[in-house]
């Protein structure tokens, strides 16, 4: 424990390794993030159900990968179309008819369908845990004192790409900024001839194309199973919690908030706790600054 | 009286019924469901108080029960006293949890609320089924079985009344709800909180109270559930489906009514026993089927008869009246 105290070549390499660790995990919560916080920005719907359709995307990879050895990689191209369409059926069957009902209504909508999707899931597939190795996963890259699996590496990157693609997307195309007007307004920007619908239905199926293609990216990573998507989903609560609902640069700092908190509590008090960090970091930050560490006050108990 | 029974016919008939099977039935299946249905229905009423009466919608009530679960089955596991004494700590300690949630509740409103109470019910979580030396983390608890009223080992038609005298407990707590000053300020709050505090209504201390009550009656149904169980499995009691389950109950029954937590719960608990009897036989998976179930019902109820069974019988009743009239 005396020499862990020293800063010798060892601890450098061990901050080094945190330091890397954290910011790839928060590249890939990011992605899993952008969606929830694009969702609820825009439509102001908090989706629960947002677990689920990760959870989805696992699987998605899980069998093109054990039935036609498609590489997750590979899948991943195909991933983004199928999720987008995903969104848009689920928003003309389950999300359309709500979107202007009382929190109390969304809430069970979405809690309703994340409970429908996982047993759907347990009743295909049983509850067993699967797990998808790629080549890549075992390959091994070190760089300096520091070592991680590709497929980590590349999840961040491909995760990384996305979320700035969508990023720019929401800031520089007419669309994007359709949707950014109607978040703002939208009552004036029906008025200012925006379907309002249209926006809602796009908003919805991108931000489950995103989440569903965070699935296919981490599957190589985690282990997949019917309720895979609710510890992922609960820390995407927290990400966007920390940087303000519907807020996208928030969701990014939070992630990055979030695998920091995850990584060194991991290291300093093993990763059986390491949950308890960010769920109390999260009640703390609702009790005290609601409306995320950079939100505006009161955001939270407006018609939010 | 007779104003107090009006409208109170379905719920007479319903505890009567109850109180009557025990006396013909011995079969223990069939007193076993019954059982399960007034306790879910407890359970449920107990949510009722906090969501449909006060408007506070929590997904983390599991928190509660697990609370009441863990202080019986430990105090008469660890400490061999009895679970009527776990049901007080458990009580207390809940009040103590409710207060924080409920302090949550006057900061955040629709879902940062229901965020906030999931991470809490995560929380207690991870605490009891990781803090080993303690709970026996994931492994659980086994309640032992000692036969007698004071260590709560009783027989089925026993459990059946002293569930039934719980469900009658929380019934006339809800109607008092609905007919005491404090139940018309709560929901006055619930359905617009500024014109209530507007009013002069102590918005914020009501709901506080109605989530610490909630709280302490979800503490004590926890308690009597692993008595009866006999077993505490800490993915089971905190988790978030129990929470839902609660939820759900309460909105296919009728948010706000006094007997929809029950109504509720004959339709789901029936339904969970019989699809499970039916495909019991089949590969493990297969019994997640009647979840599927719920969750489709969960958002075809609020989408289309968002007023529950109970709402759908008092519209009815009130069309019988005017074509009678």
């Amino acid at each position: 424990m005396d020499s862990a105290r020293r800063l010798g070549p060892a601890q450098i390499g061990v901050l080094a390794q945190l330091g890397v660790s954290t910011v790839l995990l928060g590249g890939i919560y990011a992605l899993i993030a952008v969606g929830l916080t694009l969702i609820f920005g825009i439509m102001r719907v908090v989706n629960f159900a947002h677990g689920e359709f990760l959870m989805l995307g696992m699987y998605l990879a899980f069998w093109a990968f054990t039935a036609y050895s498609v590489d997750p990689w590979v899948m991943l191209f195909v991933s983004i179309p199928i999720f987008f369409v995903v969104g848009l059926v689920t928003y003309a069957l389950v999300m359309r008819g709500v979107i202007h009902a009382s929190h109390n209504v969304q809430i069970f909508t979405t809690v309703g369908l994340s409970t429908a999707l996982q047993n759907v899931a347990l009743v295909l597939w049983t509850g067993d845990f699967r797990i998808v190795r790629p080549w890549h996963s075992s390959v091994v890259i070190r760089f300096a004192d520091t070592a991680f699996n590709l497929s980590q590496v590349v999840a961040f990157l491909i995760a990384v790409a996305l979320t700035v693609a969508l990023f720019a997307f929401m800031k520089w195309t007419h669309t994007g900024r359709v949707m950014r007007a109607t978040a703002q307004d939208g009552d004036a920007a029906t008025l200012m001839g925006i379907d309002t619908d249209r926006v809602y239905r796009l908003t919805f199926a991108i931000g489950i194309a995103a989440v569903g293609a965070a699935g296919v990216l981490v599957a190589p990573l985690y282990a997949v199973y019917p309720t895979a998507g609710l510890q992922f989903v609960l820390l995407a609560y927290v990400v966007v919690v920390l940087g303000g609902l519907g807020d996208m640069v928030g969701a990014m700092l939070g992630s990055l908030i979030v695998a920091a908190v995850e990584v060194i509590g991991s290291y300093l008090f093993g990763v059986a706790w390491k949950e308890v960090l960010y769920f109390v970091l999260f009640i703390a930050v609702l009790a005290f600054r609601p409306a995320g560490l950079f939100g505006q006050r009161g955001a939270e108990t407006l018609g939010a | 009286m007779a104003a107090a029974l009006r409208g109170r016919a379905g719920a007479l008939a319903f505890f009567a019924v109850a109180a009557a099977v025990p006396l013909a039935v011995r079969d223990q299946f069939f007193l076993d469901t019954l059982i399960l249905i007034l306790l879910w229905g407890a359970l449920s009423a107990a949510w009722n108080v906090a969501g449909g009466y006060a408007g506070q919608v929590s997904l983390g009530h599991s928190a509660f029960f697990g609370i009441g679960a863990y202080s019986a089955a430990l105090l008469s596991a660890r400490y061999g006293q009895s679970p009527w004494i776990g049901m007080l700590i458990g009580m207390v300690l809940s009040v103590g949890a409710g207060l924080i949630i409920g302090y949550l509740s006057n900061r955040l409103r629709g879902p940062y609320f229901a965020l906030s109470t999931i991470a809490f019910s995560q929380v207690l979580l991870i605490v009891a089924s990781r803090w080993r030396g303690f709970t026996a983390g994931s492994e659980g608890i086994p309640v032992p079985f000692r036969p007698g009223f004071a260590t709560l080992g009783l027989g089925h038609v026993a459990w059946a009344y002293l569930a039934l005298g719980l469900a009658a407990l929380f019934y006339g707590i809800q109607v008092y709800l609905e007919r005491s000053r404090v139940g018309y300020q709560l929901a006055g709050v619930r359905e617009d909180e500024d014109a209530a505090e507007a009013l002069g209504i102590p918005s914020r201390r009501l709901k506080v109270v109605a989530v610490t009550a909630s709280a302490a009656l979800t503490s004590v149904c926890g308690t009597l559930w692993a008595q009866y169980v006999g077993f505490v499995d800490p993915f089971y009691v905190f988790s978030v489906d129990l929470s839902i389950r609660f939820a759900l109950n309460t909105i296919i029954g009728g948010m706000g009514t006094a007997l929809g937590p029950w109504l509720g719960s004959i339709l789901i608990t029936a339904l969970e026993t019989y699809l499970r009897a039916t495909f019991a036989g089949m590969k493990t998976g297969f019994a997640g089927i009647y979840l599927v179930i719920y969750g489709v019902a969960l958002i075809l109820v609020v989408r289309f008869v968002p007023e529950g069974l109970a709402g759908v019988g008092a519209r009815l009743r009130a069309r019988w009246t005017r074509a009678h009239a």
